[in-house]
């Protein structure tokens, strides 16, 4: 696939530019600073595809924070096993025990994904837990779960960029896009 | 109606499979298992119609109960015909029971789940008339009646607050007609 993607020629639509991402990035750094003003704060991004919102929310806090990553199997993950169970692939580096917990994500649609996470981390007993997502897409949830920082709720479409990938591709993109349909049809042989 | 058959992914326990009407419904219940969402398969029966005599003449049976969610889930990857009339009973069903949580799963959010986990190109071979495979192991007259899914295993149930690592979901064996929730008749509503 990778042989005949165009980075930027791809996308059909820019959904977020990196102005609108940034700008609603500084917004959160701001807000989280002051509501954990004077308690230690450890973020857990979950990778990969919050890396670079993790990267830069971490910078727009201006508060001390510790920084964990962990990385969750996702269903259809292994090419030649759709059955099994999520799995932690990378786990905590270090106890969260009575800490202040902030999930960091990139998006929540289902919330599947979040659902365990939310599960897991609950059980090593930190003192709070909340979640921030830079995407919202509700249209699609299957588990309601309180969310307590949000970027941006987005339309039901599939978007790449900004950490969020097609088929591993895209992640590198500084904006938030939808791609082309003929992407999709070259891969499922359309 | 014909049946997929879905073997259980954990392979605890072999023998059980589940009576799917649909493929796509097999492969949602791949994806609950993955992500350890318990489910049940179409173990409510809510009626939505009545004659004049009380007898119920039409119902609606949600493809999938998550009990831990207290939703429901209908998977409607069919033509746009089926699913007009599959929204009219739907529009009835929270109607007449308001605190009933439902969620429609439309055969776009079905595509758009199968594009992120890198599934697309099966999913024109889960969707529409062609996703409705019948059965080779029992004829449709045995699957109305059919008891649906296995044991719930206790150790599932799990409070999210004291949850260490979750454990993969189990549908229950439940008879439709054995369950609270399922209202054989109510008061007559002329149409």
């Amino acid at each position: 696939m990778s042989d005949h993607v165009d980075l930027h020629g791809d996308v059909a639509e820019i959904l977020l530019s990196e102005e609108e991402i940034a700008t609603k990035v500084r917004e959160l750094g701001a807000q989280i600073s002051a509501d954990y003003r004077g308690r230690s704060l450890t973020l857990v991004s979950v990778l990969k595809g919050s890396l670079p919102f993790m990267a830069d929310l971490m910078r727009a806090i201006e508060i001390p924070v510790r920084i964990d990553l962990m990385e969750v199997s996702s269903y259809g993950g292994s090419s030649t096993e759709s059955s099994g169970l999520v799995r932690i692939l990378k786990d905590l580096s270090a106890s969260i025990a009575d800490e202040d917990v902030l999930i960091v994500e990139d998006i929540i649609d289902t919330g599947l994904t979040l659902n365990y996470l939310v599960r897991y981390l609950r059980g090593k007993a930190p003192a709070s837990l909340h979640i921030c997502t830079l995407l919202d897409k509700p249209a699609r949830r299957l588990v309601e779960i309180p969310v307590d920082y949000t970027g941006f709720t987005i339309p039901d479409r599939f978007v790449v960029g900004y950490g969020l990938d097609y088929g591993e591709l895209y992640r590198n993109l500084r904006y938030v896009g939808v791609l082309k349909p003929e992407v999709y049809a070259e891969v499922s042989g359309g | 109606m014909h049946r997929v058959w879905g073997a259980r992914p954990d392979e605890t326990d072999p023998s059980v499979s589940v009576p799917f009407a649909h493929a796509s419904e097999a492969e949602m219940s791949r994806i609950l298992d993955f992500y350890a969402v318990r489910w049940e398969y179409e173990p409510h029966t809510f009626p939505i119609l009545w004659n004049l005599d009380g007898d119920v003449v039409e119902s609606f049976s949600p493809d999938f109960y998550l009990p831990d969610l207290e939703l429901h889930l209908e998977m409607t990857t069919l033509r746009q015909k089926l699913v007009r009339k599959k929204n009219r009973k739907l529009r009835r069903l929270r109607e007449l029971y308001p605190d009933l949580n439902v969620k429609l799963f439309y055969a776009r959010d079905f595509r758009e789940l199968m594009l992120k986990y890198g599934k697309l190109a099966l999913h024109d071979g889960l969707s529409g008339t062609l996703g409705q495979v019948a059965s080779p192991y029992a004829p449709p007259d045995e699957l109305d009646t059919a008891v649906v899914a296995d044991v719930a295993d206790a150790s599932t149930t799990t409070d999210l607050a004291a949850a260490t690592e979750p454990t993969p979901g189990r549908p229950t064996r439940r008879r439709r007609a054995a369950d609270p929730r399922t209202v054989q008749k109510g008061p007559a509503i002329h149409t």
